[in-house]
């Protein structure tokens, strides 16, 4: 088994990072109701792991017995009837699911689920269409009596705000790094490991915040070489070495047949799961390490105006390739102007 | 037939022609037709000067007026009136004592005895003598030719005037009509038969009626008209080797007098022609005008001498082109001109299979009863459009032409059955062969429908006519009606329409009704009934990335008015096609290869704004249901072309990017989804497969392959290693990873050394590394050498086995001994591989045959669990090496499979509430299987 899993929280107790959200859901639920919940922050900073010990705290050890299931959800939509399928995993007290992976269809499955009149924990509310949204609301008031939704998503924003209200807003923060360094220590010494002084704080700048890849990375270097050396290097992500190699293609070369060049890296990227909109943060962060000062800004306002028309639009490679065209214009006006 | 015939008297021909024209005007709709006309009235201005060769066209008829009233039956015939003859009809008794006098002069097609006959007979019995003869049946086409004066004479009798005076009727008729055509370029005055047309539209009044007044292009015009040359053989039994170079040499000729349109040019044809028939070798091209005046003619060319070369190569002639270039002209005047007479098949009729078939079949084998019995040629109009996107013709089609490709060895007698005629057809010859031309005619040739026709059919791409051709018909059809036009306002109106000559024509007869004069500068407002141009999409893009050349003469009429007509024509193309999605990634995907200026990559900034405008428009539009702003959607594509547009011409190729993105996409979504589905809830409930790629696949690589594992044998391990071994494999199973076989080539499992092919092959398997693989991106991780692989995959399978041993052993209570029994096992295999690592030592194929006897030992315990570990060793020596190799990985891939099963049967049973009656069922069986069970 993986650290990730090995030395997940399982009660509200033992978590480590979130200690003050973790008392005051245990303290909501000892006063025996529970308003519908909605977690959010960035991936990686522990949001399902809190959902599943509070979860545990309320229906106790049983909840921990899951099954997944593929469902096929019959629906009467008027005239016809829709057969939709999806992956749901459920307790004998609640059941999971993400709605939004039934596409456009997401609606129905939101207005279906609440039958089930127990703990609803619907994930990545964020993704679903705004119909879906407006029939959640529905569901919300209807079966509030019955049912408890816990929602669960990475920004708030995208979340009507008619939900929101509705809900009691939990935000995780990502982990700060003195906590993951905290983290990190603790696994180390489950795992009887010594760590050289500073070693820790290195994984925790790498991981980007995220507790999930600080705990990995840990890992990966346990595996690579066991006496830990304080200057060991801590392996890269793999689609971020790629980014930088995009990266430093545009600062090299200016013109349509580059972006060609870069056209095919970026779908190299996308195929591979890779969400747009990551992809463009990551590229702003390896462009901004590399560019002059005064460009930075003009660089991050563009790279913001792309990513908002990334997510009003549908094809996001239109957006990230626009980004790419802006920022070589502005990177070859600048040479062009500072060194004629 | 050919023998002791006399010279015709060109009246007596003349006679003969207007009749059959009087009997094909009686049975069709009336089409008054100038051109069939005029050739009557050329023979009559120059008499052929060859007699010998016309007796043999017209023997037959020469015989029917001998016969006073154009009686002569043929031997089928005759059997008709004998029947008859009960009905008491007596002139028909007449006829046939006729006929049979007629037939004893002839000597080898009647004779006495059948010896001197060969090919098909009938014996005939004189009625008078009781004389018996032996009739040679001839042809098929000739005995129509005869039935249909038959027919005449027997309306002869219901009608009162006598056929002479009906034939002299005829004659002056077309005598008139053909001093009409001669004359009627150079009066253009009001005719009485003109003034009843004077209502119709010009379209129909003025189409073409001849192939030199065709306004297509040349090369195709020809081109058709040799495909249907070639025909000839097939279907009239001429020898198309000897004139295919007359016709060529006449067509060129055709084509030089047609680059100079004259208003005279109708006379100069004419006496061209002449020229032609006086020299008299050009017997076919003689022929090719005759055919079109009288459709008998060719019936009588069919001697025995005629070669049976087949029909054309390809059998089917594809004509494309946008509409208004004249291509169901081009098809009508063409088979007209050879002879045939035309059956279209239209979108507005009935199109499904069955129905196309049986009307297929009915145009393509079976020859007319009725008087026209010119073999028919069948024009499908507008393929593209129909039902079902003209696939059920399409495909019939295609059935004819392959079964003709199957019988092409037995197409001799196909041929030959044709020819003589309905004999073989009652035979009943059911090969749907195509033995008539076939000209399919649609607008756009991509039509996925048309893609297996294509292959087979001969295509024809229609261009667009030049200016200076459509204006000169123009200029033409202007001073017969007699408007005042210039050159310079039709060469406009032609431009303005594309030279859509329908909407030149419309647009003429519209002025001249409203007495208006057509004017050079209003041209766009003046022009009537403007059709929607759809064009394809490569049409559009290359409109999109492609300057016009005729920019430059507009400018200097005012660049203004250029720009806006240039915006207007682009802005109704793009906006007629609709399909913008597809339209911008054609413009997403080809915009990077084009050779615009752009220093500082403004334009291409702009560019991709655009389009990112244009997606965010589609998304919304979809999100809201706002159809109407697509209407916004085409100024976008307007601002690309502003841009980039070039004179030089674009390369585009239709756009996959996008697409293949979206399935690729799917296919390894999928992938992470069954993967993530095989994981235990526990833990994949954790796992997202949307962030999976971002932060876990990386690590996950590096520490499912830990450079610090040695490739030794397990017993040889520090203690260290060996917990760093079971926590990996512990990983692995709770991920459910392990290495697999990928399937070797078969062909190169044979030639290649087994050892380096078994090397390659051992990879991850939930294939994670696949989404590490960027094109052009080496990842740093380490790959374990192949004997750790096997040791991992091994190790994997134990430990799934004791997974599996243990949860049943949980929820079973106590079960001792299945306990021991899986101790004992995992205790044995230890030793085993132990024993064989001492044994053989660290070389590769002592690891593999470790891993054999690792897998032997759960077969072989299951039989005999008391089994001598010294024993099995035994065993495993002498087991030939090769099916050593090829051992694992069927059983192994065998193996995994079992264990799969039985996994997911072993946990659903532990969450249902019925397991205790399957382990129950276990224990009951002896203990020997219920390792097996377990597993």
């Amino acid at each position: 088994m993986l650290w990730v899993d090995k030395y997940r929280p399982k009660t509200l107790d033992q978590v480590i990072v979130h200690q003050e959200i973790a008392e005051n859901l245990k303290k909501l639920v000892t006063e025996q109701d529970c308003p519908h919940l909605l977690f959010y922050g960035p991936s990686g900073s522990g949001k399902k792991t809190l959902i599943m010990a509070l979860l545990r705290q309320i229906f106790g050890i049983s909840a921990e017995k899951v099954k997944v299931e593929n469902r096929t959800w019959k629906i009467d939509a008027g005239s016809r009837t829709i057969d939709l399928e999806l992956t749901t995993l459920s307790s004998t007290n609640h059941v999971e699911l993400s709605p939004s992976d039934a596409g456009f269809q997401d609606r129905y499955i939101v207005h279906a689920a609440s039958a089930y009149l127990t703990v609803l924990v619907l994930n990545e509310v964020d993704k679903l269409s705004r119909e879906a949204q407006h029939s959640l609301r529905r569901t919300m008031e209807k079966y509030s009596a019955s049912c408890r939704l816990i929602l669960c998503c990475n920004s708030s924003s995208k979340v009507t705000e008619a939900i929101r209200s509705r809900c009691l807003n939990v935000r995780i923060n990502a982990p700060k790094e003195d906590q993951i360094v905290k983290v990190l220590e603790f696994i180390g010494k489950k795992e009887g490991l010594q760590l050289p002084p500073g070693f820790a704080a290195r994984v925790a700048d790498k991981s980007n915040r995220s507790l999930r890849r600080a705990i990995l990375s840990f890992e990966t270097c346990r595996v690579q070489q066991y006496p830990f050396s304080s200057n060991q290097a801590i392996p890269p992500m793999d689609w971020e070495e790629y980014v930088s190699e995009i990266c430093s293609d545009m600062m090299r070369e200016q013109s349509p047949k580059r972006l060609f060049q870069v056209r095919g890296k970026l779908y190299e990227l996308l195929i591979n799961c890779i969400p747009p909109e990551i992809i463009l943060k990551k590229l702003l962060s390896e462009l901004l390490k590399k560019l002059d000062e005064e460009l930075k800004h003009e660089v991050c306002h563009w790279a913001a105006y792309y990513e908002h028309r990334m997510r009003m639009g549908q094809k996001a490679i239109f957006h990230l390739e626009a980004f790419v065209a802006k920022f070589m214009s502005i990177y070859k006006a600048f040479l062009i102007e500072t060194f004629g | 037939m050919d023998m002791e015939m006399d010279i015709p008297l060109p009246d007596e021909l003349e006679l003969l022609e207007a009749g059959s024209h009087l009997f094909q005007d009686s049975l069709d709709p009336p089409s008054p037709d100038p051109y069939t006309c005029s050739p009557q009235l050329e023979l009559e201005q120059s008499p052929p000067q060859s007699p010998s060769e016309d007796a043999v066209l017209f023997d037959e008829k020469r015989s029917k007026i001998d016969d006073n009233a154009g009686l002569e039956v043929d031997d089928e015939d005759w059997l008709r009136p004998v029947q008859d003859r009960n009905s008491g009809n007596e002139e028909e008794v007449v006829e046939v004592v006729v006929v049979e006098e007629e037939e004893e002069e002839e000597e080898k097609i009647v004779s006495r005895y059948v010896s001197e006959i060969d090919g098909d007979f009938i014996p005939v019995t004189a009625p008078s003598g009781g004389d018996r003869v032996y009739a040679k049946i001839c042809r098929v086409d000739t005995e129509q030719g005869a039935k249909k004066l038959d027919f005449k004479s027997q309306s002869n009798g219901l009608i009162s005037e006598p056929i002479n005076v009906l034939l002299q009727k005829m004659e002056q008729e077309a005598f008139t009509k053909a001093l009409q055509a001669s004359s009627e370029d150079q009066i253009g005055e009001i005719l009485p038969e003109t003034q009843v047309m004077h209502e119709k539209l010009w379209v129909d009044k003025y189409a073409p009626n001849s192939f030199t007044e065709l306004l297509s292009d040349e090369q195709t015009n020809r081109e058709v008209l040799l495909w249907f040359k070639q025909w000839d053989s097939c279907v009239f039994g001429s020898d198309i080797r000897s004139t295919s170079d007359d016709i060529l040499s006449a067509l060129r000729r055709h084509s030089s007098i047609t680059q100079h349109p004259k208003p005279s040019d109708s006379t100069f044809f004419s006496k061209n022609k002449g020229h032609a028939w006086s020299r008299g070798n050009f017997r076919h091209s003689n022929n090719l005008e005759q055919e079109n005046s009288k459709p008998k003619g060719f019936q009588d060319k069919w001697t025995k001498k005629s070669r049976l070369t087949g029909p054309p190569e390809q059998k089917i002639l594809l004509l494309c082109g946008p509409p208004g270039l004249g291509k169901t002209t081009l098809a009508h005047v063409a088979a007209k001109h050879c002879g045939y007479r035309v059956v279209e098949i239209n979108a507005s009729d009935d199109r499904s299979s069955s129905t196309i078939e049986t009307k297929i079949l009915d145009v393509v084998q079976m020859n007319s009863v009725m008087a026209d019995s010119r073999p028919k040629c069948l024009v499908i109009d507008e393929i593209d459009g129909a039902l079902n996107d003209g696939k059920g013709v399409v495909e019939v089609l295609l059935k004819m032409v392959s079964s003709e490709r199957k019988t092409d060895t037995g197409k001799e007698n196909v041929t030959k059955g044709e020819q003589s005629g309905r004999v073989s057809s009652k035979k009943g010859q059911k090969t749907a062969s195509l033995a008539r031309p076939v000209i399919c005619i649609c607008n756009d040739i991509y039509a996925p429908a048309l893609r297996p026709l294509r292959q087979v059919a001969k295509v024809h791409l229609f261009v667009q006519p030049t200016v200076s051709r459509v204006v000169s018909r123009l200029k033409y059809i202007c001073n017969k009606e007699g408007i005042k036009t210039s050159s310079i306002a039709l060469s406009a109106l032609a431009d303005y329409t594309e030279c859509d000559i329908r909407s030149c024509l419309n647009t003429l007869q519209f002025l001249n009704k409203k007495r208006q004069v057509l004017n050079v500068l209003e041209i766009s407002s003046q022009v009537v009934g403007r059709k929607d141009m759809s064009r394809s999409v490569f049409d559009i893009w290359k409109e999109i990335f492609q300057k016009r050349k005729m920019k430059q003469d507009r400018k200097s009429k005012g660049s203004c008015g250029s720009l806006s007509n240039e915006f207007d024509s682009l802005l109704s193309l793009v906006s007629n096609r609709g399909d913008y999605d597809v339209i911008f990634d054609g413009i997403y995907d080809n915009i990077l290869q084009l050779h615009y200026h752009d220093p500082v990559m403004q334009k291409t900034v702009k560019c991709f704004n655009s389009l990112g405008v244009s997606d965010v428009i589609h998304q919304y539009i979809m999100r809201s249901q706002q159809m109407p702003l697509y209407a916004y959607q085409p100024c976008i594509a307007l601002s690309v072309h502003r841009q980039v547009a070039q004179i030089q011409k674009p390369n585009i190729e239709w756009p996959r990017s996008y697409q293949r993105y979206r399935t690729v996409l799917m296919e390894k979504m999928d992938k992470l989804r069954s993967w993530q589905n095989k994981i235990p809830s526990h833990i994949s409930r954790h796992l997202s497969t949307k962030s999976f790629v971002e932060d876990s696949v990386s690590p996950i690589l590096h520490i499912i392959s830990p450079p610090t594992l040695r490739p030794v044998a397990v017993h040889l391990l520090t203690e260290r290693e060996k917990n760093d071994l079971a926590q990996l494999v512990s990983t692995m199973v709770s991920y459910s990873m392990t290495y697999k076989n990928i399937k070797p080539d078969p062909l190169a499992c044979k030639q290649e050394n087994e050892a380096a092919l078994d090397a390659s092959s051992l990879s991850v398997d939930p294939p994670i590394h696949e989404f590490i693989n960027f094109k052009g991106y080496s990842s740093g991780h380490y790959a374990l050498p192949l004997a750790v692989k096997q040791v991992l995959v091994h190790e994997v399978e134990k430990q799934k086995i004791l997974q599996a041993s243990r949860s049943v052993h949980i929820t079973h209570g106590h079960d001792k001994q299945n306990m021991y029994l899986a101790e004992r096992e995992s205790a044995m295999q230890s030793a085993q591989i132990n024993h064989a690592a001492a044994f053989s030592g660290k070389s590769i194929s002592n690891e593999k045959s470790m891993i054999n006897s690792g897998q032997c030992v759960p077969s072989g315990s299951a039989t005999s669990p008391i089994m001598d570990s010294s024993r099995r060793d035994l065993s495993n020596v002498k087991l030939k090496p090769s099916v050593n190799q090829k051992k694992p990985t069927r059983s192994s891939t065998s193996f995994f499979d079992r264990f799969r099963k039985a996994d997911s049967k072993g946990s659903q049973s532990t969450d249902s509430a019925g397991w205790k009656t399957t382990t129950l069922e276990r224990d009951s069986r002896p203990l020997i299987f219920k390792f097996n069970e377990v597993r």
